[in-house]
């Protein structure tokens, strides 16, 4: 079975921090990886991508140093392999034609701005896995713990086994 | 031993079987019985390894007896001249017929009911309202939650009826402190009422399928409402006595506790429909007794009824679970190769049993029923512990239906209690993906169902069963 990853890219140490400490409760059962901006990034998807993994959902800064989030997101949506990946914009500066831009191009999942409350960011990526499982058809049963049953009830009884 | 290499030797092992032992030579067992001790073996082997899926290997077996020992066998003539033309060969159609015994009907018109009640949030309702009047107690909403589930479950599959009070029950429970053992005391309590309550019913779980299909093969049908007579005073003794334990084990620190459900009963004409045809069919199946119509007779009611109202449509119909049917067929079909090459009276002359008493002999069924349960699918259990009960017991056979459906009934029940492990039952594993519990408490839920089980089952087989029956 291939893991699910989820994604952080971030520019700031301490933000990034802050974000992959809200996923930690997630760890058993998801990998979390992380990059400094868009570049990185992009080598760190190749990786999953050649161990075989899938990114569940990706966390992203709008601005950083050379391409901006949401142009990276885009790139992500035109490519068929991170089609269905949940992308999250965490930011407090797009603008509003960014974030439009990422709306309409990028299929953005969700937008976190900057500062967060507590346990947004651990909340918004439980629902969003949610969503990842649904649309990839992935049985959620190994993941129950960390979701919300509401959201996949029809998936669960889809992938449920019989009695035996 | 790991996955992969029980898998191979078990492959090795049951192929083995299958082509040595119809080369044997047996003293006192026809060619044909020959055969069908190999294909015995070879699905023992490969339903308890799994080298593959356990309905596979059942639809395998059918295919050997077709091709081996019916009026199509690629051996017929080789066989016939063995045999001294004392083999008569069953058609082939028999043994696909085992594929739509009314056992399997049954099971279909339930899966009908069930999978129309989930689609309309029947069960949902349902639970909603049974719950109501368990009140606030922590300790007696578990109790609710147990026996709702059983109840549930012994109409719906076990694992449906889990995944359903899971998704009722978590939300509201996680909210619960998570030192307290109340939520482990409820999460537990769902599977647990799950795995009783389906033995209630003979449509509630899939060794009752086993052991009502060997009776019937036997002289003896169980009627709908006998079953019920016999499984249900003990499914609600066990569900008590295990909750009690498990309050004892699991005793909640919290006060009070709302388990209070939102919803509302679906109004439209179809819905209505539904509640209809499901008080209908429920109703005539437990009234058997009274009017005698066959309760796979009556299972094909809501079968044609509910498609024609457009409550189920060609899509439900796909996602019901054949594979388990298939499952069950194939131990059917074996029974039939048991009987008629005398393999069956063989293995009776085979060992001198009278050293144990009856009683001591449906103690030690119920014991590795119990064992094996825990271990392999409780409808393989059942399906190659049954035949050999009903050699070891059939001297007794004389001595009316009760001498023989007490035993068999053991067996088919006490596989069911089995539930110590995770992989036990699927209910356990859904009940571990939640988080809440662990294995070990699993474990020790399981053990303590399974005395209770074991002990309750052995004393209704000896005192309230010949009653009854």
């Amino acid at each position: 079975m291939s893991n699910i990853v989820i994604v952080c890219v971030e520019d700031e140490p301490d933000v990034l921090d802050a974000v992959i400490r809200e996923v930690e409760p997630l760890e058993d059962l998801f990998v979390v990886e992380a990059a400094e901006n868009s570049a990185e990034a992009r080598q760190l998807l190749e990786t999953i991508r050649s161990r075989g993994d899938e990114i569940g959902v990706i966390f992203c800064d709008h601005i950083m140093p050379g391409e901006t989030g949401v142009d990276f997101l885009i790139s992500l949506q035109q490519e068929e392999h991170w089609r269905s990946t949940r992308k999250v914009l965490l930011t407090g500066q797009a603008g509003l034609d960014a974030t439009v831009k990422a709306v309409n191009q990028a299929e953005l999942a969700h937008y976190i701005a900057k500062p967060w409350e507590a346990n947004e960011v651990l909340e918004v990526a439980r629902r969003e896995l949610a969503f990842y499982l649904k649309a990839r058809d992935i049985n959620p049963l190994p993941y129950l713990r960390h979701l919300e049953v509401s959201l996949i009830e029809d998936l669960m009884r889809k992938h449920l086994s019989a009695d035996r | 031993m790991n996955g992969p290499v029980k898998k191979i030797l078990g492959l090795i092992l049951g192929v083995g079987a299958l082509c040595i032992l119809p080369f044997c030579h047996l003293e006192g067992l026809s060619p044909a019985g020959h055969i069908t001790l190999g294909i015995f073996v070879f699905a023992a082997i490969f339903w308890i390894t799994e080298p593959i899926p356990i309905y596979v290997t059942s639809l395998s077996v059918i295919f050997f007896q077709v091709l081996l020992l019916s009026d199509q066998s690629l051996f017929l003539g080789t066989l016939t001249r063995l045999s001294d033309g004392e083999y008569v060969a069953p058609k082939y159609q028999n043994f696909y017929a085992t594929l739509a015994h009314p056992i399997l009907i049954l099971f279909l018109g339930g899966f009908s009911l069930a999978k129309a009640a989930e689609k309309f949030a029947l069960d949902r309702n349902l639970t909603r309202i049974l719950l109501k009047p368990f009140g606030s107690s922590p300790t007696r909403v578990a109790l609710g939650v147990m026996l709702v589930t059983g109840i549930l479950s012994a109409f719906m599959s076990n694992t449906a009826t889990t995944a359903m009070m899971m998704t009722v029950a978590l939300p509201i429970v996680a909210k619960v402190p998570a030192g307290d053992p109340f939520r482990r005391l409820v999460a537990l309590s769902i599977p647990v009422g799950a795995n009783i309550g389906g033995i209630a019913t003979p449509i509630g779980t899939p060794p009752n399928a086993v052991a009502i299909a060997a009776l019937t093969k036997q002289g003896t049908p169980v009627p709908f409402s006998t079953w019920m007579m016999i499984a249900t005073p003990l499914v609600v003794l066990a569900l008590v006595i295990s909750w009690v334990g498990m309050c004892k084990m699991f005793p909640p620190k919290l006060e009070r506790f709302e388990l209070t459900i939102e919803g509302q009963f679906k109004k439209s004409p179809r819905a209505f429909a539904l509640y209809i045809i499901f008080a209908l069919t429920v109703g005539l199946w437990v009234t058997e007794k009274i009017h005698h119509i066959p309760s796979a007779v009556i299972a094909f009611l809501p079968m044609v009824l509910l498609p024609a109202f457009g409550i189920l449509d060609k899509q439900d119909i796909r996602s019901h679970a054949w594979e388990v049917l298939w499952l069950v067929a194939g131990g059917i079909s074996l029974g039939i190769s048991l009987k008629s090459t005398g393999l069956a009276e063989w293995m009776i002359g085979q060992v001198s049993w009278d050293v144990f008493s009856p009683f001591m002999l449906i103690l030690l069924f119920a014991l590795v029923g119990f064992a094996v349960g825990n271990l392999i699918s409780h409808t393989v259990s059942a399906t190659i512990l049954v035949p050999i009960a009903i050699a070891m017991l059939a001297p007794d056979i004389e001595a009316g239906p009760a001498a023989m459906i007490i035993p068999i009934a053991v067996i088919g029940i006490i596989v069911s209690f089995a539930m110590i492990l995770p992989i036990s039952t699927p209910p356990n594993a859904i009940a571990l993906s939640t988080g809440l519990i662990e294995t070990k408490d699993l474990a020790k839920a399981g053990w303590l169902v399974g005395a209770v089980g074991i002990i309750l089952t052995l004393l209704f087989g000896l005192f309230v069963w010949p009653i009854l029956l």
